[in-house]
């Protein structure tokens, strides 16, 4: 489904708002709206069988919830939620490029950079991994 | 336009929400690093090299070969377990498949108090090396103080934990390769100086060292096993780890045996290049400060701090390598309705078990404060106490394993080994340490300090032709056995209460390569 528009789904506030923006320019160019949520335990723990499930479980509930909004935001837009087993930036990169993507929509979280160098900000990351174009929407804040 | 695909109501079934999972990509170095790091060397043998001399004198070197056998036949089950679910499973659903629920939640159990018994032994190592590497000796024997940092470590680390902060695999590999340098060079150095020049109290080494057929009494023998199963321990995590792994046919086994053949080997000659330097006598009397004793009389001054260096990164990635899977296993207890259900929820921003992990954080450091205030040689004590843990949980895998594919044993010849005769005789080494170190514990003189706790139990009988005798008991038994009874009870008051993860009915394998149906949270097989 090439054109398609990848939003990146946290259940965050800043998500709440890329979602906004996701649905407005799906419906323009009337392309189907992928929304994705992205995990992946880290290994060193060992044991990640029933994290994963609990993991899955919490992200389902993000992008379905998620789906329901955008349907309500606009019914004609088209909504596909995802869930994929991959860190946050590989699941939006892998999504992406295997569905010759306009664009990939997420949120700012609104933290300080320094933060987000600590933490791992995901659309810094996406601005320097991205072959495609990234839209980063500002945090409602 | 109107609605194509019925959202939100009805998601057709072949396009629901789940794309499934992506087994994470894990190459030939990262699963060696894993598992390597997850066993800490330099940790381990900061925290039990003179326990192990206390035990069985200038024969430590053998019990670090020997010990890894058992070690080895567990990771057998491991490896072939692991296949039971199609991802990294745990003990515990294993011990709950094969066995049955009453004796997985034990496992479970087991696993947990594990974790727990060896934060304050982190904690302390981490505080005391801290002030060593900044030379503040003084403070380093401070009780007060080491405890002060000790606490601030598991603070810290626990909200790594929480929080989610992942090294990158690069910076991973480089914290690893920097640890067995400076160990193989601190090891070279020592020999060659034991070689080179006049050192006081130093020995050149012997192939006898290796013998332990030389072990005095048996008692000692596993008391020494006990100990040292706590240095292998986490090694099975390549194992398990590497089902992940990119070439899943060749990476696992190769992965495996390379880890295998850099754990044993650094363990050897780091304990022979110790023992020569100064001494067995001198590492038993240094037991807690092991590594920085030797290190500043091997090195001198400055490049000592290399050596401990090298145990606080060790520390760390074993610390993180303590908290993360007491914490999944918590929340697979927790999911499989074995425990309340808040231990297995995600923190909704960290996607963590951040209940879980800061239960864990917080019962470590009341525990660990608790024993700090009891004495030193109790945290020494306690890592005796880990054997115990260790050894039961290892051991209830390996019957597991047996007890799972027993109809599959006898097919040819590779089962039989591999999955059958392996985990069954390590399990049985390890049952054997196991009931053998509660004689030798059960007198508190073989403690590591000289504390004697239920001082009102007292007999002395023959039963059997097996001399029974007790003049009250040692820490390591009362830590050690006292926390895995402690589930019992708990246990029943789970039990009474809530039915469901009792109603599971053990199951055995009829493939011993196809997956076995998740033990599906929730899900339960109802016999009665």
């Amino acid at each position: 489904m090439a054109g398609d528009i990848v939003l990146g789904f946290d259940g965050s506030a800043g998500a709440e708002a890329a979602l906004v923006v996701a649905v407005t320019l799906a419906r323009a160019f009337d392309a189907t709206l992928a929304i994705v949520f992205g995990y992946e335990p880290n290994p060193m723990g060992g044991e990640t069988s029933d994290y994963q499930y609990q993991l899955k479980q919490l992200g389902e509930g993000f992008v379905n919830a998620a789906a329901a909004e955008a349907s309500r935001l606009d019914p004609r837009v088209s909504v596909e939620p995802l869930v994929v087993g991959l860190r946050p930036v590989a699941a939006l990169l892998e999504t992406a490029v295997e569905r010759a993507a306009r664009v990939i929509v997420v949120g700012s979280t609104g933290e300080l950079p320094i933060v987000g160098a600590i933490l791992g900000s995901v659309p810094h990351k996406l601005l320097h991994h991205s072959r495609i174009p990234v839209l980063v929407v500002p945090h409602p804040d | 336009m109107t609605m194509e695909l019925g959202w939100p109501d009805a998601p057709p079934p072949d396009q629901g929400p789940s794309k499934g999972l992506k087994v994470g990509a894990l190459g030939l170095l990262s699963s060696i690093v894993i598992g390597v790091a997850s066993t800490a060397p330099a940790y381990s043998l900061a925290a039990s090299l003179g326990l192990v001399t206390a035990a069985v004198g200038l024969l430590a070197p053998s019990v670090m070969v020997l010990a890894f056998i058992p070690m080895l036949f567990i990771a057998s089950a491991y490896f072939y377990l692991n296949r039971v679910d199609p991802d990294c499973g745990t003990t515990f659903t294993w011990v709950t498949r094969a066995i049955g629920p009453k004796t997985g939640w034990m496992a479970g159990w087991g696993i947990l108090i594990t974790d727990l018994v060896v934060m304050p032994s982190l904690a302390q190592i981490a505080g005391q090396y801290t002030f060593l590497l900044f030379g503040a000796n003084g403070l380093a024997n401070n009780r007060f103080w080491v405890g002060f940092l000790g606490v601030i470590w598991i603070v810290i680390m626990t909200a790594i934990c929480v929080i989610g902060i992942e090294l990158s695999a690069r910076t991973q590999v480089g914290l690893l390769g920097a640890e067995i340098v400076i160990l193989a060079i601190f090891a070279a150095v020592a020999l060659a100086r034991v070689y080179g020049s006049h050192i006081a109290g130093s020995l050149h080494p012997t192939l006898g060292w290796l013998n332990p057929l030389h072990i005095s009494s048996t008692g000692a023998l596993a008391g020494a096993i006990l100990t040292a199963v706590f240095i292998y321990w986490g090694w099975d995590t390549a194992v398990t780890v590497n089902e992940e792994a990119k070439d899943t046919k060749r990476t696992p086994g190769v992965a495996a045996v390379l880890s295998t053949l850099v754990l044993v080997g650094i363990y050897v000659i780091v304990s022979i290049a110790a023992q020569a330097f100064h001494g067995a006598g001198f590492l038993t009397n240094n037991s807690n400060d092991v590594l920085d004793a030797l290190s500043r009389d091997v090195f001198g001054n400055g490049w000592d701090k290399f050596l401990v260096i090298a145990v606080l990164t060790s520390a760390s990635a074993s610390t993180q390598t303590t908290i993360l899977p007491a914490a999944r296993s918590a929340l697979s207890m927790s999911v499989h309705k074995a425990i309340p259900g808040r231990f297995g929820t995600i923190h909704p921003r960290f996607l963590t078990p951040a209940f879980a992990t800061t239960w864990f954080g917080v019962l470590s450091i009341v525990w660990f404060v608790g024993l700090s205030l009891i004495s030193n040689e109790v945290l020494l004590d306690s890592i005796l106490a880990l054997g115990f843990g260790i050894a039961f949980y290892y051991a209830m895998t390996g019957y597991a394993c047996v007890i799972y594919y027993r109809r599959l044993l006898f097919r040819n010849v590779k089962n039989l080994v591999f999955v059958g005769l392996a985990p069954l005789t390590g399990a049985l080494i390890l049952t054997w340490a196991f009931l053998d170190s509660i004689f030798v514990y059960s007198n508190p003189a073989n403690a590591a300090g000289d504390q004697t706790w239920f001082r009102f139990i007292k007999f002395n009988a023959h039963v059997a032709g097996i001399h029974f005798y007790a003049n009250g008991l040692g820490p390591p038994l009362v830590i050690g056995l006292g926390l895995l009874i402690i589930g019992l009870p708990l246990m029943l008051a789970w039990m009474i209460r809530h039915r469901e993860f009792f109603r599971h009915t053990a199951e055995h394998a009829e493939s011993l390569h196809a997956a076995a149906p998740p033990l599906t949270p929730g899900a339960v097989v109802v016999t009665d």
